[in-house]
């Protein structure tokens, strides 16, 4: 099949930050790096937090199930090493501050773990007809994956088949938006195989019929091996291959969805209220990994990138590594590193304590200048609100981000809900445009905070 | 190592765009026709423009001191007095006195900028609410039109002014299109004025004679996207619409559509003032509703009142109304509204 490698899809709004890529594009996956202690989260998905399954002084093997919890919305975490449990303590979380995790001695001698990237095991031998729906969702759900993309929701969960909402279309998500990351675009070229594995199987659980891979067009190469691998297998017409516009927040399901199939995600609903299902490429990859062999997911690839680290790589990484020691593995950080954020510059959270492990969500650890940050957002300085309108056409959600946030900054949440701060994604576009340096974003991110927090003590 | 690491809320990095480079793109916007007003008004050009931005800049810094603000001078460094005076200056006679001038610009900050707080605060355009101040003041003044200097000498003037200035004078365009109203003299003289009026070589307000200058700078905003094509089209179009219908009624009575469009500051409010961001609605909708307003305001004062020029009057009318117009055209969620 012919793919256009020009990307037509486009949503309105958006921004186009400069996607510094380069600093990693072409850097493989590294394997065999083992950081020397590994703290498992215990909450790294959206749901119930898992109950540790060991204890002190614990023998634990290499994939081993070490935190669960019953509740339907949850996912299960897994010990990436074989090795001991020194103790379950509290580090440090990008967003809840401290939280507790399992902390896992590594036995000196072992080795990381590698998987099957290729050809051979996904390739033209592998059958997703040979399982079952019920066991693919039963080995995903047992894998503790979620969505590697940033938002960390069980993958089970959303997967499975809905009687009262049919799936109809999967988008795999391989647009990676946001600047600097280039974990999705390596494992799309490097995983190609085991990626369609794992759309197939998805495809078959969640029942849907039309199946697209979307990619920006500021990835050519990833379109092309993709697009191969597809002819390959001839699975052409049954995997199509999306090339959609660079800009950010391209990536984001709902502006995926918009641009793809032209339809509108409601606000505050979820894809599948209009029938899709969208996945990372990572996901995919894991789901294939789960399925096929059984591994839960305990690694992850990770781009450690920015202007502020000296050697920019691509790793598969055990999760609960600290980002210490995965900066000190890229040969630590420049004399100008200002910032160290974990995720890309859009959405990331910067953290100040470096001893943060990393989850199944964390797809980079960005670190910044003084000179990629700017002098206006470094000073932190915030002049007023010209009335430029500039958030507004910045705005994917097509709100308006001045209104709201000012709503916020005078705390009338009510004023804000009338400007549908729910509708809000937290993509940042609107606090990258404002000449006026002001944190748009934070403001309405901080006014959600307010908001939940009053129904709660209104329930109460 | 952990010293140097600040945290701070996503994102992370900007555009790096500032208020300052904003309002530097409109006072570049402005050039061509600064080169115009001192082409065709000489030494009365640049003694006005400087005159009006030297004591508009004066008047923000003495604000900021008597409002005892932190760093006085922090925010001259906007740049956004510069752009007021030179609007002002452009927006009054060319053979304005400099206490005159020094008077509007003083009103057009201090009254129309710092008292509400400072950019961003204000309500109405400041240069206008200068201008309008300096009109109710000092009407004479402010409807006395020198005749560019490159106008060779024998050329008519028609119902010259008899206030003693020490140039020519003549009436405007528009001025002569009320006297044509009022069957004074025939539309034809307006109208075949049309060519001088496209680059500028009649009288008028410094800065809003030469149709072509001020086009140019207004494609220069729109191309660096200063500002958004919606206000500029929605005024131009509304003009020529009311203006037309007039002419079509009655072309004996009513001089052409083209005429309005480029005169009497119409062009200057559609690309500079009326796209102040301060003063004007945030969202496109509330930009289309209040572009129209101004074209049909300008077109009634026009025809129906007793002032030729109107752009002023109506901006300022629309300003008033702009926090009105942003409520009633507020914008949807794209997923629609959420339903609770
Ligand atoms: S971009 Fe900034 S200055 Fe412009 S309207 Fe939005 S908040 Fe105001
Ligand atoms: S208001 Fe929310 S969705 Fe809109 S640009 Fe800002 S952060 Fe993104």
């Amino acid at each position: 099949m012919k793919t256009d490698r020009k990307g037509s899809f486009t949503f309105p709004g958006g921004v186009h930050p400069s996607d510094k890529k380069n600093l990693t594009a072409d850097s493989k996956i590294q394997y065999g790096f083992t950081g020397k202690e590994s703290a498992i989260m215990l909450c790294q998905h959206i749901g119930a937090v898992c109950q540790p399954l060991v204890s002190k002084s614990d023998e634990v093997e290499e994939g081993q199930k070490i935190g669960e919890n019953e509740a339907f919305v949850s996912a299960p975490v897994h010990c990436p090493i074989k090795g001991k449990v020194k103790g379950i303590e509290l580090r440090p979380h990008a967003v809840l501050g401290r939280s507790e995790a399992i902390i896992i001695e590594g036995d000196s001698e072992e080795r990381a773990r590698r998987p099957s990237e290729g050809e051979d095991v996904f390739g033209s031998a592998f059958d997703e007809s040979q399982y079952t729906s019920e066991q693919i969702c039963q080995a995903i759900r047992e894998a503790g994956i979620v969505g590697m993309g940033g938002a960390g929701f069980p993958t089970a969960v959303k997967i499975g088949i809905n009687a009262k909402q049919p799936k109809e279309v999967l988008i795999v998500n391989g647009c990676e938006c946001e600047p600097y990351i280039t974990c999705d675009y390596r494992i799309m070229l490097e995983w190609t195989y085991k990626i369609l594995a794992g759309v197939r199987l998805a495809q078959k659980v969640s029942g849907c019929s039309k199946v697209l891979i979307a990619i920006e067009d500021n990835k050519p190469e990833a379109i092309e091996a993709m697009s191969e691998a597809i002819s390959k297998l001839s699975m052409d017409g049954k995997i199509g291959i999306a090339a959609v516009k660079t800009k950010y927040p391209q990536g984001g399901e709902r502006q995926l969805i918009k641009s793809v199939l032209k339809r509108n995600v409601p606000t505050g609903g979820i894809p599948p209220m209009i029938g899709v299902l969208v996945l990372n490429v990572a996901t995919t990859a894991a789901i294939a990994e789960a399925v096929v062999e059984g591994t839960a997911l305990t690694h992850r690839v990770v781009t450690v990138t920015g202007e502020g680290i000296k050697e920019p790589s691509n790793y598969y990484a055990a999760i609960g590594t600290s980002v210490e020691e995965l900066i000190d593995f890229s040969g630590g950080l420049t004399e100008e590193a200002v910032e160290v954020i974990l995720g890309g510059p859009m959405m990331g959270i910067s953290i100040a304590d470096l001893s943060t492990p990393i989850t199944k969500t964390t797809g980079a650890i960005t670190v910044l200048t003084r000179e990629q940050i700017g002098e206006a957002k470094f000073s932190g300085r915030q002049t007023a609100c010209i009335r430029c309108g500039r958030c507004l056409l910045a705005c994917p959600e097509n709100l308006n981000p001045t209104k709201i946030a000012h709503a916020v900054k005078n705390n009338m949440l009510d004023l804000a809900k009338k400007y549908y701060i729910s509708g809000c994604m937290e993509c940042g576009a609107c606090s990258y445009v404002c000449p006026a340096n002001i944190e748009l974003t934070g403001y309405i991110k901080t006014g959600k905070i307010l908001i939940a927090k009053e129904k709660k003590t209104n329930a109460e | 190592m952990a010293a140097r690491i600040r945290v701070s809320p996503s994102p992370h990095i900007s555009e790096g765009l500032s208020t300052r480079k904003v309002m530097f793109d409109v006072i570049i916007g402005l050039v061509p026709a600064m080169i115009g007003a001192v082409y065709f008004f000489r030494h009365y050009a640049i003694i006005l423009i400087l005159t009006c931005v030297i004591s508009s800049v004066v008047t923000e810094l003495l604000c900021n001191l008597i409002r005892k603000v932190e760093r006085p001078f922090e925010s001259l460094g906007d740049l956004s007095a510069i752009v007021t005076g030179i609007i002002l200056a452009f927006s009054v006679p060319p053979s304005l006195p400099i206490w005159a001038a020094v008077i509007g610009s003083v009103f057009a900050i201090a009254i129309g900028k710092m008292v509400f707080g400072g950019l961003g605060c204000n309500i109405f355009n400041p240069a206008m609410v200068g201008r309008a101040f300096l009109t109710a003041s000092f009407g004479m003044l402010m409807t006395t039109w020198v005749v560019p200097a490159t106008v060779d000498a024998d050329m008519p003037t028609i119902s010259a002014s008899n206030v003693s200035v020490d140039a020519r004078t003549q009436a405007t365009p528009l001025a002569q299109s009320k006297e044509v109203q009022k069957k004074d003299i025939d539309k034809e003289i307006v109208n075949k004025q049309m060519g001088a009026m496209l680059f500028g070589e009649v009288g008028g307000c410094l800065g809003e004679t030469s149709a072509v200058a001020l086009l140019i700078g207004g494609i220069y905003l729109l191309i660096r996207k200063t500002i958004t094509f919606h206000i500029p089209l929605a005024v131009l179009v509304s003009t020529s619409v009311f203006g037309g219908i007039c002419y079509l009624i009655n072309s004996d009575a009513y001089v052409s559509p083209l005429v309005h469009l480029s005169s009497g500051g119409l062009l200057l409010g559609a690309f500079f003032i009326a796209t102040d961001p301060v003063t004007a609605p945030l969202t496109r909708r509330g930009m289309w509703v209040f572009g129209i307003g101004v074209g049909a305001l300008v077109m009634l004062i026009r025809v129906v009142g007793e002032y030729p020029e109107g752009a002023m009057y109506s901006i300022l009318l629309m300003n008033a109304v702009t926090p009105l117009i942003d409520r009633f055209c507020r914008k949807v969620p794209a997923g629609g509204k959420p339903n609770v």
